[in-house]
């Protein structure tokens, strides 16, 4: 536990310099970058057309505008933390998008499979 | 050592503070996983489904060590969402699969469907074939009935000329007259036929043979010689002798009648010898169809 307590003591010093020697942690551009893209994915493949996956479209938006503040205000940390949140946020948007798109494909193809064994029944 | 020592102090927090409560995020993310491994995600999304796990384990062990602090939250959101894409994603593949299926029976089905047109096109086809054979016989036939009326027509044709050359014959209103020479036909005062006239009347029975008629008149006609009823006598039995042999010859019984007029219907001069012979006569009048 003491232990545990120095090696945690220690990581605190060694943010502590890093911060003093680049202005805190470093701001998590490329994830932030990567999170935005996904969002981007995820509204191009669909994600406003089901329900399910504007809603984590939203909170991933929404949790990436609470990182643009955090990086402002300096909190590079917790800005990396809700990056990340909405990296998952995204993917799940996107998946959900494309679980819609594809089980309405599905729909279609039964629905037509089943208009044409009606046609030729006739 | 070191995990001995942790587990020590989190005994000891437990018997201080009693069991520490997962975050909320992280029983959500628990039950999101244990839902997923129940589902497709195995089978059709399992790189998904292991992501998911390793983040699962992720938000476990910050629990174990950190207990209840920000990242530790975080970590089970973001597992949840990663269990929640393993579902998703399986759903998808499941939903691909079934489109992929429903298409195949699509096209198979059409393909049948093509078939069975065919089928019916060749079947229509073919009946069409067979009215295209009917009609080509009905053709045949149709000519060949023409040839046999034209021929029948040209038999008529023939036989009425060659009557035409021991007899006279002209169209009236009655119907079509066939004019016998009483000399050729008769001696004298006599009604049986003389053995000329049987060459003559076989053409005459050869040329109604061919004919289409509603009935035969056989008159007999004098010239004004002679007793009246004498005449009219003579001019019946010339008249039925006649029509007995045209009978013997194939003309139809019930279809011949016969009928003496004598002298009423002279057609020439009594006074002279010539106009007398061509009073003396037999007529044989062909009454037409209708």
């Amino acid at each position: 536990m003491v232990r545990k307590l120095v090696l945690r003591m220690l990581w605190v010093g060694l943010v502590a310099v890093s911060a003093a020697a680049c202005g805190g942690a470093a701001v998590p551009q490329e994830a932030l970058t990567a999170a935005q893209a996904s969002v981007k994915g995820a509204e191009v493949g669909g994600a406003n057309e089901d329900p399910k996956a504007q809603l984590h479209l939203k909170l991933a938006n929404e949790q990436i505008e609470k990182a643009k503040k955090a990086i402002e205000d300096g909190d590079n940390e917790v800005a990396a933390r809700l990056v990340d949140r909405a990296q998952a946020d995204a993917d799940l948007a996107l998946a959900l998008a494309q679980q819609a798109k594809s089980l309405r494909e599905a729909k279609d193809a039964d629905e037509q499979l089943g208009k044409l064994k009606k046609k030729l029944n006739q | 050592m070191f995990r001995v020592t942790t587990t020590l102090s989190m005994l000891a927090l437990l018997g201080a503070c009693g069991t520490t409560l997962p975050p909320q995020e992280l029983v959500d993310a628990r039950k999101a996983y244990e839902r997923a491994t129940k589902g497709l995600s195995a089978q059709l999304a399992p790189a998904q489904l292991d992501t998911a796990k390793q983040a699962l384990d992720k938000a476990e062990k910050s629990f174990e060590d950190e207990g209840v602090d920000p990242p530790t939250v975080d970590l089970a959101y973001i597992a949840e969402r990663k269990a929640l894409i393993a579902e998703a994603t399986a759903a998808k593949v499941a939903a691909e699969r079934d489109a992929k299926k429903a298409d195949k029976m699509f096209k198979d089905a059409q393909l049948d469907g093509l078939d069975k047109t065919k089928a019916e096109l060749n079947k229509e086809r073919q009946a069409g074939e067979k009215t295209k054979a009917e009609l080509e016989n009905e053709k045949k036939a149709l000519s060949a009935e023409k040839v046999a009326r034209a021929e029948a027509e040209r038999k008529a044709a023939a036989a009425m000329a060659s009557l035409a050359e021991v007899a006279k014959v002209k169209e009236e209103a009655r119907g079509m007259v066939i004019t016998l020479s009483g000399a050729v036909l008769f001696a004298t005062g006599k009604y049986e036929l003389l053995p000329i006239a049987r060459d003559k009347l076989d053409e005459v029975a050869k040329a109604l043979t061919d004919q289409g008629y509603k009935g035969i008149l056989v008159e007999g006609h004098t010239d004004s010689r002679g007793k009246a009823s004498d005449n009219e006598t003579l001019s019946l039995k010339r008249a039925e002798s006649v029509r007995t042999y045209l009978v013997s010859r194939g003309i139809p019984s019930d279809k011949i009648r016969a009928s003496g007029l004598g002298s009423s219907r002279s057609i020439a001069d009594n006074s002279t010898p010539d106009g007398r012979a061509n009073n003396r006569r037999v007529e044989i009048v062909v009454e037409p169809l209708k």
